[in-house]
């Protein structure tokens, strides 16, 4: 299950992109819904992200990432209409609930609590896609060269995790068969027997990370300025990535302030698109948005395009 | 000029008043391999940090003497200078890597010693093709083995071009494979590549040949400084164990002689060949009931494990239908290559985990409906690393700990665990503060408070010395001489045929072979060295004393006995 989580090299589209090139396309899924409120628009970069995801063999881990971010998307779908009695359209009244009185259920509400819920999930999907097609290294290597400190502070506590991931099962194991049952007493007693576990992580990591502090010595670190390692290759499809990426952020903030992406939730609906300009708006920002995936795709399938890009 | 030299050198850590170093005088030649030696706490790590410059640098305390590196005092160098020019490479393979690929790791050094990209491409290109990491490059170091990962930290050392390569205890943590793996990339750096190496090592089957000298440590003291046959010889004498099975052989044939004492088998074979003709080969299958030390046959069996298959979440099959029986009252050692389905085995005898076909009989009692924490009466389970036992204060809270777990009272179980496993003088002292050896004791002794019948052992002698060694095998019998049994999975050959009576072959999780130890003959690679060398001569030998016993009882050997 955890292996789909994280990034695991699968000779993908999106992963054979330079660090930089990934970044602006994610950027551009994770900024775009945040910053929109247009159905039509979540709608399609949600829809566009999931391609995303499934052509990039990140479904599974995209479907991890959905089990956690279903139960808030619903939960904003559900709250907002009980919360809100704004809108014109009243589409049933509840009887009087605890805390909140009775409620006045309008499809404006309704409609609102889905498109944000939807917001929540296109989001969830950009991190999904985040941590399944991009290479920490590589993106801390990108980092480097501004904020290595911190750069390789990241990549230290990365490398922590799966040490002590294993580190607790061991030691749960060993404190098991010695009589120690996890699963039985009250709140405060299992909490002290996790605490003793917590407290063999402690040490052991503080013994491990003066171990590695003399390795990083060892190895010249901080014996005076660092160069800087990358060794990627920039590619004509990086360039076209990073374009299309950079030109759906900057139609979507024109369109947004002209008002051609602007949808009325209340008091009544608005309509979805208006006029030939808003097709226009929304038509190139959706070309941006999957250019990236279209050109992923002939890469896929045409040795000769491979080649040339 | 030696490349290398210290004079006179003494070290003391920060707020001790006993030196960690005395007196220290070393030479090293350009592309000279040194094999450093010696017990637990002898002193020879900090060496090794005191040499990788290290010492006083990153640890402070007190230093006297010179240490010259290329002629000049090493207090005069730059810092970088000095890290590019002495490179080390650590035990503990987890924890020296820094970065999470491996590629990433590589340039590390390099970045760090500000080298221009191009002259970095350069080399981290180099040194993955040397050492065959191209098809690991854009791995995570988390997904390599421990193997690859200590491969990874030698590449990475290497790529910073060092005058003098610095290996402490590399291969600790390692199984055989790519332990020799390890050897084989150290025998290649030293031979065709020049490298001048210090290999710091306990384990010492597949090196002490490779050495041209070999220096002894003992109490922060060089003891011995000599080749390493001679320095065989000299260990003999003063009765060290420092000295690999082969070359413990023919050092005891002939420990004042003064022809070279053979260190391979290959060289061994000759030697035996030329001085004892070997007789026309007997019967050498013999029947088992025959070469079995005890009736084993005839005893109900202690566990009964029948059709195993475990498969883990991940999709790993990695028991797929084992069935074993094991006797009570023996020590039995299973063996087997990586990922052959051995720690998986333990698990589930130890009922960590549990069978998904199959079942295990302990005792006549089905265990598959016992949660771990009740099985702790029935069995004591040692893992690698003792330190996941160690959650109390003191060293007798530790082993009363397990006690109240179960609901026991104290009868005089503690301490009388404590007077055996000799932790009495340590009784009130935090078990974190003690040595590893010591740790591993307190461990041991926490398990077994509960008296169980059974007690299970996951690669117990990894990081112990000759010593230690000695005497965890001398206390594993002394529990199977009182009618306990022990089950131990070991990479550890040579302790296998010292202390095992029964050996459990695994592979790919099944028993490719079970029986007495002395099966070990025919096998090819769990053979020890002494079956190795006697391969196909008449006699059981399996050990240096059934070898110096075979030879002495038969025969007249050329060499004066020693």
């Amino acid at each position: 299950m955890l292996k789909h989580l994280y990034y695991r090299d699968r000779g993908t589209f999106l992963q054979s992109l330079h660090p930089a090139a990934i970044l602006s396309y994610l950027a551009a899924l994770l900024l775009l819904p945040l910053f929109l409120t247009h159905p039509l628009y979540l709608v399609s970069i949600l829809l566009a992200g999931l391609l995303a995801a499934f052509t990039a063999e990140a479904a599974a881990g995209w479907c991890a990432y959905l089990t956690v971010g279903l139960w808030p998307a619903l939960l904003l779908l559900l709250m907002n209409p009980l919360l809100s009695s704004n809108g014109h359209t009243v589409l049933f009244l509840l009887p009087p609930l605890p805390f909140i009185g009775g409620r006045t259920i309008t499809l404006e509400a309704l409609c609102y609590g889905a498109v944000m819920g939807m917001r929540f999930l296109a989001i969830i999907t950009a991190f999904a896609l985040y941590n399944t097609q991009v290479h920490p290294d590589r993106v801390t290597g990108l980092l480097s060269r501004f904020a290595w400190k911190s750069a390789l502070l990241v990549s230290l506590a990365t490398r922590m995790i799966p040490t002590l991931t294993r580190e607790l099962s061991a030691a749960r194991e060993v404190q098991q068969l010695r009589g120690v049952d996890f699963g039985t007493g009250n709140l405060r007693q299992r909490l002290q027997k996790y605490g003793w576990l917590l407290e063999l992580l402690l040490v052991s990591s503080l013994e491990g990370s003066l171990q590695t502090a003399e390795a990083m010595q060892a190895r010249a670190f901080g014996s005076g300025p660092r160069s800087s390692y990358l060794r990627n290759p920039v590619r004509l499809r990086d360039y076209l990535c990073s374009c299309s990426a950079l030109a759906a952020l900057f139609l979507s903030i024109y369109a947004r302030v002209r008002g051609y992406a602007d949808f009325t939730f209340y008091p009544q609906l608005g309509r979805l698109v208006d006029g030939v300009s808003g097709w226009f708006f929304y038509s190139a920002v959706m070309l941006s948005i999957l250019l990236p995936l279209i050109i992923g795709w002939g890469w896929q399938r045409w040795p000769y395009l491979r080649s040339k890009i | 000029m030696a490349l290398l030299e210290i004079e006179d050198l003494t070290y003391y850590y920060p707020e001790r008043s006993e030196p960690s170093l005395e007196q220290i005088n070393i030479q090293v030649s350009e592309g000279e391999l040194l094999l450093v030696t010696g017990g637990s706490g002898s002193g020879k790590s900090t060496l090794a940090r005191l040499l990788a410059g290290l010492i006083p640098e990153f640890y402070g305390g007190k230093i006297w003497g010179s240490y010259r590196l290329a002629g000049a005092e090493l207090k005069g160098w730059r810092r970088r200078a000095r890290h590019s020019a002495v490179g080390i490479v650590f035990q503990d393979p987890e924890r020296q890597l820094v970065m999470t690929s491996v590629e990433g790791e590589i340039a590390f050094g390099l970045e760090n010693l500000g080298l221009p990209r191009r002259e970095m491409f350069r080399r981290a290109a180099e040194v993955m093709t040397f050492l065959n990491l191209l098809p690991l490059r854009d791995q995570f170091t988390t997904h390599l083995s421990g193997g690859e990962k200590q491969k990874l930290a030698l590449a990475s050392v290497i790529a910073m071009h060092p005058r003098i390569l610095i290996l402490d205890e590399p291969t600790s943590q390692l199984d055989p494979v790519a332990a020799a793996d390890i050897f084989n990339l150290v025998e290649s750096l030293n031979r065709e590549m020049g490298y001048t190496i210090i290999l710091i090592e306990q384990r010492l089957e597949r090196c002490y040949h490779l050495a041209d000298r070999l220096i002894i440590m003992e109490g922060g003291r060089i003891i011995c400084d000599a080749a390493p046959g001679e320095a065989a010889r000299w260990q003999l004498r003063k009765g060290l164990p420092f000295i690999p099975p082969v070359a413990r052989f023919f050092a005891s044939l002939s420990s004042g002689a003064d022809s070279p004492v053979p260190l391979t088998v290959r060289e061994g074979r000759r030697e035996l060949q030329r001085t004892a003709p070997a007789s026309p080969a007997p019967p050498d299958h013999l029947p088992l009931s025959t070469v079995s030390r005890s009736s084993t046959q005839k005893k109900e069996p202690l566990i009964r494990a029948s059709g195993l298959w475990y498969t883990y979440p991940e999709g790993t099959e990695a028991m797929k239908g084992l069935s074993l029986e094991l006797p009570p009252g023996e020590l039995i050692t299973i063996l087997g290559p990586n990922a052959s389905g051995k720690s998986t085995l333990l698990k589930l005898l130890a009922g960590i985990i549990k069978p998904q076909r199959g079942k295990i009989l302990l005792q006549g009692q089905d265990t598959r409906g016992l949660a771990p924490s009740q099985m702790g009466r029935y069995l004591g389970y040692l893992s690698q690393n003792p330190n996941d036992y160690l959650t109390r204060d003191t060293v007798e809270e530790e082993l009363k700990f397990t006690l109240d777990n179960f609901g026991l009272s104290d009868n005089g179980v503690c301490a009388e665990m404590m007077k055996r496993l000799a932790l009495e003088p340590l009784r009130g002292l935090n078990p974190r503060d003690l040595s590893s050896g010591e740790r591993q004791r307190v461990a041991l002794a926490s398990v077994l408070v509960t008296e169980p019948p059974l007690l299970l052992l996951d690669e117990p002698t990894r990081g112990l010395d000759y010593r230690l060694k000695r005497e965890l095998g001398r206390f594993l019998g002394e529990i199977v001489a009182a009618g306990g049994t022990v089950v131990l999975v070991t990479h550890d050959l040579e302790f296998a045929v010292d202390y095992g009576e029964r050996v459990v072959l695994l592979f790919d999780g099944t028993v490719v072979s079970e029986g007495p130890r002395e099966i070990l003959r025919e096998s090819i690679f769990y053979a020890p060295q002494m079956a190795r060398l006697f391969r196909g001569r008449a006699g059981n030998v399996l050990t240096v004393e059934e070898g110096l016993s075979t030879i002495n009882g038969g025969r007249a050997y050329g060499g004066r006995s020693g």
